[in-house]
């Protein structure tokens, strides 16, 4: 059986280092050669991010790969599985994707006829200023490049204002002023050369971890015998799902490295960006806004009984009620 | 048919006219933003809606290149032969944008249905709701599809009747052969 | 497959089906006989998501600004004035296409839009005195694909987003590759029409007095060009942005004129609508293409191929060249960037060349790509200006595109022509 797979940013290390072999050395490889893939990504074939699992849905191809947040457009439940800021590290953002795991399968099942059978994150989307900042409270007043819809909504509430500009003409936006500050992943940030024009980085998920969710169309699953689902979902977990994470925290602490000069860069120079330490004060006043405001935003969009299970799952992990 | 065919660009003269003032209310919604930021209170938003600026003035504005007889066609060989054979091609393009129209129309229609399915917001904090600007994207694909149906229709019976000539008129390539 | 793409897009194009709707009809075919996935199901997806763009906008502010240009007359002005500069050289008023491309491509980030604006006022000169039409036609058409290598340029922000590289570096990138183009363009002129003056026309002279006397006409088009770029590096505007600006402008310069009233701008609006749909229905059409060869396995396998080639850098990227020169011929611009950009990048930085330097160097090949039949935008749009043979303007851009390939040779030997002032800047 030969999977037509889509995956993430090509670009990207998600892609390079850990779907690539995946799809096209380690499931051969583990199914015997039963289960193979063509692989290609969305930006490739030049469809929109968000356009992944409506097409999934219809059978176009039968793996897609994307970050879950492009596609919260369909469903605003979808945006819980990325809550920004509660998760500071790749541990507790891991354990809060698992919690979430069920609400994430329930949702790719109705919405876009699909099956989830991993989710692997991006590194955490930080916030590049150009320009001095303290800690979070400094963000006031200030014009911020953010994606995502929550993201959005959390900057608001902390008292910054959302600009849209997209990824390629930020450097230039920074630079003149357009923007004040941009949030993206630590790692993209360097290698775009963000550092060239930004003086400050604050290491706060304020763009949350990004995760990318790997389904496969439904029709095609249930087309798969019983083993060969079980060899897949195991493959995926084990071989795919895993080094990413692993390699997760590291990542970051690497990244951060590279862009201020703190530690071993071992992607290259090492430049000299001022790391901003988060105060416990800072983050408090952020955790207010987010609860207080942002999530009972979400829970009225999405629905109270999305609203519960979050609660029931996710923020126990975090210690977070919506609502509560 | 030919009453219908004038009405036809009469009214798609008409669509162009309405597409370009949105063009300009985008281009005053833009400034707006701009001198917005440089205060200090920017809008927001500006991008995702000349998106939907762009989606509807293309979807609409291929109906009027079609009467208008813009869309660009290779007539190194069309030129060559006689009135009946420019006709015969007249004829082919426009069934093949009419056919083309028509099956992006119906696929376009899956889109809006599943945007109404899902009750899909765009994924920024306007949360526009995406119905609005994929109905007008998908109104516009639609029109044209019509619109090249008609044209077809004209220039296949313009051709029945042996009015090569006519049919050019109609559907022949803007830039004198 | 590549045989049926090459000889289904021959075949219908010839059949004078509109370039367009022919790029939706191969999508539909490769679909149906070689995709095991039925890719079609995507359509309404990829034709909503590729015209839903904020980028793409600046297709028709760009041409929006070029009709009030020409329009007010601001664009007939503009070329009088550079024809009394420039026409004495052989090839006569060939010099002032040139010179007026460059000087709109300022302005415009489109090169449709400018090869569109100057062949509006330009064409009916050279019927009015006698030109030869192929070289006189050739120099709009490649004269107007200055219009995104000179900045503004839609194409250097497509190439900025999709590598992730500045967008005002780029800029600035392109700028002295552009203007030493348009340099080569007349030098170009110059030696075939001294060679054989029937190539040219009359070559006008006008005093010294005439002369600084037509600069006061050139000043409206150096403002527009402040605006819009000065705009962008002051940190008003985005690039996209700037667009609107110039725009906003041009009809302020149009009523400044006294040439604003409502028919010309009911007229404007009509042209820049029907012009940026028929660039449109290409663009769409391009990315339903591309979006069926790449999930049919094309561009996996040209990566394969390159990949696989076990030649030096150099040898690489003339074959990477090479490449974009033949996909020029048939693929539309935009979405041949679109389409090769995450593909080809990645490997030329593996090679150890600089990702700015590159954007130019693609810009040129896509300029070229501009100018070539059976897929060259440039081309119908200036034919559209004229009447005539189409064969007239695909010749004339003959000699021009073969500088072009001289730009992209000069590139490669001097690089700092194109990194000299990013990193000084
Ligand atoms: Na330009
Ligand atoms: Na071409």
């Amino acid at each position: 059986e030969e999977l037509a797979v889509v995956g993430s940013w090509s670009g990207l290390p998600l892609h390079k280092q850990y779907e690539t072999p995946f799809w096209t050395e380690d499931l051969p490889a583990a199914t015997d050669g039963a289960l193979t893939a063509t692989l290609t990504t969305h930006d490739q074939m030049g469809i929109d991010g968000g356009d992944v699992y409506r097409m999934l849905g219809d059978g176009v191809f039968d793996v897609g790969m994307t970050v879950a947040d492009y596609a919260v457009a369909d469903s605003a439940a979808l945006e819980a599985l990325d809550v920004p800021l509660l998760a500071e590290d790749a541990a507790t953002a891991r354990a809060m994707v698992e919690a979430a795991r069920p609400m994430v399968d329930d949702i790719y099942a109705d919405v876009f006829n699909a099956k989830v059978l991993g989710i692997a994150p991006y590194p955490p989307q930080v916030v590049f200023c150009n320009g001095e900042i303290t800690g979070l409270a400094d963000l006031e007043g200030k014009k911020v490049r953010a994606s995502g819809r929550m993201t959005a909504k959390l900057l608001e509430a902390l008292g910054a204002e959302g600009v849209n500009v997209s990824f390629g003409e930020v450097p230039g936006a920074l630079q003149r002023g357009v923007v004040d500050c941009a949030v993206t992943g630590a790692g993209s940030g360097y290698s775009a050369g963000w550092w060239e024009v930004s003086t400050h980085l604050l290491p706060l998920p304020l763009g949350g971890w990004d995760p990318v969710v790997t389904a496969i169309n439904m029709d095609t699953w249930n087309a798969l015998s019983e083993t060969q689902q079980q060899q897949l979902e195991t493959a995926v977990a084990e071989k795919l799902q895993q080094p990413a994470w692993d390699a997760a925290q590291d990542a970051l602490e690497n990244d951060i490295a590279c862009l201020t000069g703190n530690g071993e860069c071992p992607s290259g120079e090492a430049r000299d960006m001022t790391l901003v330490e988060a105060t416990a004060e800072d983050t408090e006043t952020a955790r207010e806004a987010l609860v207080g405001e942002v999530l009972p935003d979400w829970a009225a969009r999405a629905g109270d009984d999305w609203a519960q299970r979050w609660n029931d799952s996710v923020g126990q992990v975090v210690g977070v009620t919506i609502g509560g | 048919m030919a009453r219908i065919i004038r009405w036809l660009g009469r009214i798609n003269e008409g669509v162009a006219l309405v597409a370009g003032l949105g063009l300009l209310a985008c281009v005053a919604l833009i400034l707006a933003e701009i001198l917005a930021r440089r205060f200090g209170a920017p809008i927001g938003g500006t991008d995702e809606i000349s998106g939907y600026v762009m989606a509807a003035v293309t979807s609409w504005g291929i109906g009027y290149a079609l009467t208008e007889r813009a869309h660009v066609r290779i007539d190194l060989l069309r030129v060559r032969g006689g009135p009946g054979f420019r006709a015969a091609l007249d004829c082919l393009a426009l069934l093949s944008l009419a056919g083309v129209a028509l099956v992006t129309a119906w696929h376009g229609w899956n889109v809006l249905e599943k945007t109404l399915g899902t009750g899909a917001r765009a994924n920024t904090a306007l949360e526009t709701p995406l119905w609005i600007p994929q109905a007008i994207w998908w109104a516009g694909w639609s029109w044209f599809a019509l619109s090249a149906v008609v044209l077809a229709a004209g220039a296949l019976t313009l051709a029945a009747k042996g009015r090569f000539e006519s049919v050019g008129d109609i559907a022949g390539t803007e830039a004198a052969t | 497959m590549i045989a049926f793409t090459a000889i289904g897009l021959l075949g219908l194009l010839a059949l004078s089906i509109p370039v367009g709707i022919v790029l939706f009809l191969l999508g539909f075919g490769l679909d149906l006989f070689f995709s095991p996935f039925p890719l079609i199901r995507g359509l309404g997806q990829v034709v909503w998501s590729s015209s839903n763009s904020a980028t793409l906008i600046a297709i028709p502010f760009f041409v929006l600004l070029g009709e009030i240009l020409v329009r007010s007359g601001v664009a007939a002005r503009t070329y009088e004035a550079l024809n009394t500069w420039v026409s004495w050289l052989p090839g006569g008023l060939i010099h002032a296409n040139i010179a007026t491309s460059t000087l709109f491509s300022a302005t415009s980030g489109s090169s449709v839009a400018t090869a569109a604006t100057v062949a509006t006022v330009a064409m009916p000169q050279a019927e009015r005195l006698g030109y030869d039409q192929r070289l006189f036609s050739g120099a709009i058409a490649a004269g107007g694909t200055l219009g995104i290598l000179i900045p503004p340029s839609i194409n250097l922000i497509v190439y900025g987003f999709l590598t992730e590289s500045s967008i005002p570096q780029l800029f600035l990138a392109g700028l002295l590759p552009g203007l030493l183009m348009a340099l080569a363009f007349m030098a170009a002129t110059v030696i075939l029409c001294a060679i054989n003056p029937r190539l040219g026309g009359p070559r006008p002279h006008f005093g010294w007095g005439q002369r600084i006397a037509s600069l006061a006409d050139l000043l409206p088009i150096l403002g527009l060009f402040v605006a819009i770029v000065g705009s962008i590096y002051a940190g008003w505007a985005t690039p996209t942005e700037a667009a609107a600006i110039g725009v906003a402008i041009a009809l302020l310069i149009a009523a400044q004129q006294k040439a604003l009233n409502l028919a010309m701008l009911r007229d404007a609006l009509r042209g820049a609508v029907r012009t940026s749909a028929m660039v449109m229905l290409v663009v769409i059409g391009a990315y339903v293409l591309n979006y069926v060869l790449t999930a049919a396995g094309v561009s996996r396998a040209l990566q394969n191929m390159l990949e696989g080639l076990d030649i030096s850098p150099l040898a690489t990227l003339f074959v990477i060249i090479a490449i974009y020169i033949v996909l020029g011929f048939f693929i539309e611009t935009l979405s041949l960037m679109v389409a090769t950009i995450p593909i080809i990048v990645p490997i030329v930085v593996g090679l150890g060349y600089d990702k700015i330097w590159f954007g130019v160097l693609m810009i040129i090949l896509v300029e070229m790509a501009l100018i070539t039949p059976p897929v060259g935008l440039n081309l119908y749009v200036v034919q559209s200006a004229r009447k005539g043979r189409f064969t007239d303007v695909m010749v004339g851009c003959i000699p021009y595109a073969l500088v072009m390939l001289g730009m992209v040779g000069l590139l490669i030997v001097a690089p700092w022509l194109a990194l000299y002032l990013p990193s000084t800047f």
